[in-house]
């Protein structure tokens, strides 16, 4: 137990040095938050509501992309680096490593959830009900799963350059077609379709859903379980295949 | 004496080639083992089935009476790979805190640095920003970290200078007086001959020689006796004595090959063949060792 907690808070302080974490985890979500909503679209209609939905859009795209990258670029990088090696010769065991790992993601991911939380309440008095606040980081910290998934699929690449410019190109078409920077409403009706059926959309939807106060949709837990589902059987069947060889 | 390791008929194939081939071997507590050979003789390979990274395709591996891969076997080795690697995003002593938390009787930290010349500043360095001998330094107190019983090391001084490579042996030397045992690989003769009791001579994946450095130095470099003697004169007499391993011509000198050149300088008088301008020649020790375990072409 000693072992776990310690691997734990390693894996916390090496995320939260990472300055590409804090760039684009932190910094650029709150940026993008103040642009949106007190540069560019200031008179949108029914203006508290559009501050909370695009508060829950940063966040959720905030924490899709410390899922995807932070974790799958560092797998690579242990890796490649020999790490991973070394690791394996030490008594850790590979499922304290990894449960560590996750443990370590989602506390991260409930830092950078409260973080930004709280710079919507400080930016624009984005006022939530307790349960709302409560319930919605909880869908965010819960509906991150699958992309944690993709995570451990980039982690699996061989090269940290491509690991980091697929996950790169990847997190940033899902943040748009999912809705996450302009609404899908705005978008031509082909893209709205396809949105729909994207991880990121059903993501960001759930969130969406809540701060209107309603409960997220039944369509987007299962689309979000389908992904997870899928995400997991690919990385089980490439890791057969590179351990084949 | 009690083993700690052992190998029995080892062998591991890959697709295209063996990389190591029938290997045997049984390692008992407190000896100090080199694996030498060329590069590409089946070191790596060996060493990372000794550690559990590897299978071996057939043969098998006990480690403690255990299988390599158990934790109990794992709690009790340190290892410096060929590879330095370290942990991003950590200074020198959260890494060694961190491993050192993983292992039931880890070495105080203060003792690490001592042992590996690790200094105040090192500590306080991400592990990105080290240099090369620091990075170096690092990986030797991670092996040293869990305080094991076996410690083995892959090619420890590649890339070392002079300074840390004594450092680094004379540590070795400290290590195995408090009964530790140690096993590295190398393609230095001389060094296996000085940090060594026991050389495990590698060659295309098996083992070619195994002995003291002292015997595996007397097999593979022969010496002789050579001198000028009349073209004429038959040589056949000293054929006869069993000392003598071979006899040969080379620019007018002939050459008596044997491991006791006394003998033979006594016999060269006894038999009267008129020898003159006598010498004995010691065989290169590295280029004997090149000799046998060479592929010829290999670039320096």
């Amino acid at each position: 137990m000693k072992v776990f907690q310690m691997q734990c808070k390693t894996e916390i302080i090496r995320v939260l040095r990472n300055r590409y974490f804090v760039f684009w985890s932190l910094v650029m979500p709150i940026l993008f938050y103040y642009i949106f909503t007190n540069v560019v679209n200031k008179n949108a209609p029914d203006l508290a509501e559009w501050q909370a939905h695009y508060l829950m859009s940063m966040t959720v795209f905030s924490v899709m992309g410390s899922s995807m990258m932070t974790l799958g670029i560092r797998m690579v990088q242990e890796r490649s680096q020999g790490w991973s090696t070394f690791i394996r010769i030490t008594p850790l065991s590979d499922g304290v490593y990894f449960a560590a790992q996750m443990v370590g993601q989602s506390v991260i991911h409930a830092f950078s959830i409260t973080i930004i939380f709280i710079a919507g309440a400080l930016i624009n008095d984005v006022s939530l009900t307790a349960a709302e606040w409560v319930m919605s980081g909880a869908w965010i910290l819960l509906g991150s799963l699958p992309f944690l998934a993709i995570g451990t699929l980039v982690g699996m690449m061989k090269k940290v350059e491509t690991a980091a410019g697929v996950s790169n190109v990847l997190y940033m078409v899902l943040a748009i077609t999912g809705g996450l920077w302009m609404p899908l409403e705005i978008m031509p009706k082909m893209m709205q379709a396809i949105g729909k059926w994207l991880p990121s959309y059903n993501f960001g939807n759930g969130a969406w859903e809540i701060v209107r106060g309603n409960m997220p949709d039944w369509k987007n837990i299962l689309v979000l379980i389908a992904y997870l589902v899928l995400f997991m059987l690919l990385s089980k069947y490439i890791r057969r295949k590179q351990e084949a060889v | 004496m009690n083993a700690i390791l052992t190998l029995t008929n080892v062998t591991k194939s890959f697709q295209h080639k063996t990389a190591v081939n029938n290997v045997s071997f049984s390692i008992g507590q407190g000896e100090v083992v080199a694996i030498l050979g060329p590069n590409g003789a089946g070191k790596t390979t060996t060493i990372s089935m000794i550690l559990g990274l590897l299978k071996p395709t057939a043969g098998e591996i006990r480690l403690f009476n255990l299988e390599p891969h158990e934790k109990q076997v794992r709690e009790k080795i340190g290892t410096m790979l060929q590879e330095v690697s370290v942990m991003t995003g950590l200074k020198v002593r959260e890494i060694l805190q961190l491993i050192r938390s993983y292992y039931p009787k880890p070495l105080d930290l203060e003792e690490l640095i001592n042992l590996t010349g690790l200094t105040e500043q090192d500590l306080k360095t991400r592990a990105e920003k080290l240099s090369g001998g620091q990075k170096r330094r690092l990986s030797f107190a991670l092996a040293l970290a869990g305080n094991p019983e076996l410690i083995i090391f892959d090619e420890p001084t590649v890339g070392m200078d002079i300074t840390s490579r004594n450092r680094f042996w004379h540590t070795v030397r400290a290590l195995t007086e408090q009964g530790k045992t140690i096993i590295f690989s190398t393609h230095y003769l001389q060094e296996a001959d000085d940090a060594a009791d026991r050389i495990f001579l590698f060659k295309d994946g098996s083992i070619v020689a195994d002995g003291t450095p002292q015997q595996i130095k007397a097999r593979i470099s022969k010496q002789s006796v050579s001198f000028i003697v009349d073209p004429e004169l038959s040589l056949e007499k000293l054929y006869l004595h069993s000392e003598i391993d071979d006899i040969y011509r080379k620019d007018n000198r002939v050459y008596v090959q044997s491991t006791n050149t006394d003998r033979v300088l006594e016999l060269i008088f006894q038999e009267k063949i008129g020898a003159r301008d006598i010498q004995i020649e010691r065989g290169k020790l590295e280029e004997a060792f090149e000799q046998l375990t060479g592929n010829d072409k290999e670039a320096i």
